[in-house]
């Protein structure tokens, strides 16, 4: 591979945003902080976002952005920052397993990076253009099923939540008098 | 073998035979609305409404069945008698488990006189979605259904390993299923963007023919093993075996014998078409000599069947020790695909057959002697045999058919899975056979110990134990069906037979010629 086609603007967008994602990646594993982790998937999930946009995937690069980063990650930080005993929590991911893990992790890159790199990929040249009229128009037709499908395992992951939500309210109202667990039970 | 669909239908057309799928999630709204407007929740109900639905899902699978294979919603999932086949099978599992959870104080927790029945509804909308999630995982013909069928069965899982309630324990196995799960599908992600890489498709035929006129074989390789992490989680292989243990310890009885069957089996189903429908036996190869599959395929069910054993033999808990032999027996049934034949597969089929009665049978009767206030340790079934005659004999009947000794269902199975290895030859696949045979030695001796403990040993209190009459019934057709499968096995041959045709046409092979 020549180095002069390797450097075009594209790909030198993609190696920064790649390199944001793998950096706030790396610290979302290994921070000591919790909260520190947190912030750290903040660089992840933009970095995705960009990689998406890269792509000219813009519709999910923005809901990435707005779900993930807007959504997800605050609510993340809120139950960080509300749940007291998770907040002081210190770990340690740093020495664990770290004499087999290492070898075993660098001979599995290089062996993905001897495959990848020796692989002739088929590619296609689309042209940049809005994807979500094609995205609203594939919910309906092809992938109408895989759409509902996830539907329902979005109901049952709430349902689940409830369950397991429910009960620890209900654990701590055992220990409170009889009118007051009932307030919180509902 | 491509798995070439020969109807394709639409969205509406395909409704028609998607009613089963449809029958059941009317069921589940159904208990989750029952609860909310109709007075108390109630066990008994949500248990008649699933029960009631999976019965009507179950006539509608017989009454569309045709022997014919279609593609469903433009090719994502495939209606065929493969499909049905594990439908069945899938149906039975959920309605035995939902039947022993009916009595079970171990999955409701059952305390009179407070508001802890009211979870009673979620359990069976729970149980009746992961039914979907696995019909799902054995029509998926295209990579997006595979995943999001297991995801759905995976996070069902999660939810019901962890429903026992105050009980660290199930806390403990629900936060490394999700653990472990989150892992697995993360790596099996990344080896199916490989092979959409390659493909340009997700659509398993598309895959196939892609991959067929390929020469990047390293690449393939990577992404197929990447993959199996997906799957062999799924089934609990090894290397990715080390939930299992501690979920099938923790999780509510009636739910650890949900997952040792029903997943299990989703997870084969969902090999068998991968492999079957996406990956060519054999690939142009400048790396390897022959074929990576077996081999590949073969040194996981090798490490899977001896881990399994070994780990068993020291086990003191008899949950824990039936997730080890779980796990060897997740070895066992992979040795059927190692020898890419009709033969190996079909006994696949069989054998999931014949270790969906013997491991339920177990597992019902430590259900119910935990039920009845028995411990689940070896220990607290000593003398067994005297205090609870029917459920020790049918614990013998079961641990002996999962040993594989004659005259029991789980023989026949075994016997079909060696026996394809051994009629296909070469080296490796009789290295194999071989390996699982010495395995089936060792199993005996944990299966004794239990055997010893219930016959042999002093009883620590002389007073029976009464199982509860719901129970009672549950084992005895577990053991009767351990027992006298022979009487039905031409009947079932010609079905697995019949199931796998879309791969395998010709009905005739070198195991059931030596037969006959």
């Amino acid at each position: 591979m020549d180095l002069s086609t390797l450097i075009t603007p594209g790909t030198l967008f993609f190696f920064m945003l790649a390199a944001v994602t793998l950096v706030s990646a790396l610290g979302v594993a290994l921070a000591p902080n919790i909260l520190y982790s947190a912030f750290s998937l903040l660089g992840t999930l933009g970095g995705v976002a960009g990689l998406y946009l890269l792509l000219g995937a813009d519709f999910v690069g923005i809901v990435q952005v707005l779900v993930y980063v807007g959504g997800i990650l605050v609510l993340i930080l809120f139950a960080v920052l509300l749940t007291n005993k998770l907040g002081e929590l210190k770990l340690n991911n740093l020495s664990t397993g770290l004499m087999v893990g290492a070898p075993a992790a660098v001979a599995l890159l290089a062996l993905i990076v001897k495959g990848v790199t020796t692989t002739a990929w088929p590619l296609t040249e689309e042209a940049t253009a809005p994807t979500t009229a094609r995205l609203g128009d594939s919910f309906l037709r092809e992938h109408l099923l895989p759409f509902e499908l996830v539907s329902l395992v979005l109901l049952m992951a709430l349902v689940g939540a409830m369950v397991i939500a429910r009960r620890a309210a209900k654990e701590e109202g055992r220990s409170v008098p009889e009118e007051s667990h009932d307030r919180l039970v509902g | 073998m491509g798995g070439d669909l020969t109807i394709a239908l639409d969205n509406v057309q395909s409704l028609r035979y998607f009613a089963p799928e449809l029958i059941l999630s009317v069921g589940i709204l159904a208990i989750l609305v029952a609860d909310l407007v109709v007075g108390k929740p109630d066990r008994k109900r949500s248990f008649g409404v699933a029960a009631v639905s999976l019965a009507i899902a179950l006539v509608a699978t017989l009454a569309t069945m045709d022997g014919r294979a279609r593609g469903l919603f433009g090719g994502l999932i495939a209606r065929d008698p493969f499909t049905d086949f594990f439908k069945v099978l899938f149906i039975v599992t959920s309605a035995l488990v939902g039947v022993a959870a009916l009595r079970s104080r171990d999955a409701i927790e059952y305390r009179p006189g407070e508001l802890q029945d009211k979870e009673s509804g979620e359990f069976y909308a729970l149980l009746l979605t992961s039914t979907i999630g696995m019909f799902l995982m054995a029509a998926a013909t295209d990579l997006l259904m595979a995943f999001l069928s297991l995801e759905l069965v995976s996070i069902l899982s999660y939810i019901l390993a962890g429903f026992k309630r105050r009980d660290r324990k199930s806390s403990e196995a629900s936060l490394k299923y999700v653990i472990y799960g989150g892992v697995a599908a993360g790596v099996m992600l990344y080896g199916m963007s490989l092979l959409y890489g390659i493909s340009g498709s997700t659509n398993l035929s598309t895959i196939y023919q892609a991959v067929a006129a390929s020469r990047s074989t390293l690449v393939l390789v990577i992404a197929v093993v990447l993959c199996m992490a997906g799957f062999g989680y799924k089934i609990a292989s090894v290397p990715f075996h080390m939930w299992c243990p501690d979920v099938y310890e923790g999780a509510p009885t009636p739910v650890t014998a949900f997952f040792a069957v029903g997943p299990k089996a989703a997870g084969f189903a969902l090999l068998l078409r991968f492999f079957n429908g996406a990956i060519p036996e054999q690939i142009h190869t400048d790396l390897f000599a022959n074929s990576p599959w077996p081999l590949v395929l073969g040194l996981i069910a090798a490490a899977t069947m001896t881990l399994g054993n070994l780990a068993a033999i020291g086990q003191s808990n008899i949950k824990r020790l039936l997730a080890y032999s779980s796990i060897a027996h997740a070895g066992y049934l992979l040795l059927g695909l190692c020898s890419f034949s009709a033969d190996g597969q079909r006994a696949i089929l069989l054998y999931l057959v014949t270790y969906l009665f013997m491991n339920l049978g177990a597992f019902l009767v430590v259900l119910a002697m935990s039920d009845a206030g028995l411990g689940e340790e070896i220990a607290d079934y000593r003398g067994l045999g005297m205090r609870a005659k029917f459920p020790a004999l049918v614990m013998a009947i079961c641990l002996f058919s999962l040993t594989g000794l004659p005259p029991f269902a789980g023989f026949f199975g075994k016997f079909y899975l060696f026996a394809a290895l051994i009629a296909k030859g070469g080296s490796l696949n009789v290295a194999l056979a071989l390996i699982g045979i010495l395995n089936s030695a060792v199993s005996l001796y944990y299966y004794a110990r239990i055997l010893r403990a219930m016959y042999f040993d002093k009883p620590a209190s002389e007073a029976p134990i009464v199982a509860a009459p719901i129970h009672a019934w549950n084992m005895g057709a577990m053991a009767v069906a351990t027992l006298g499968m022979w009487i039905a096995w031409t009947p079932l041959v010609g079905w697995v037979n019949a199931s796998m045709a879309q791969w395998y046409p010709r009905a005739q092979t070198i195991v059931t010629a030596a037969l006959r």
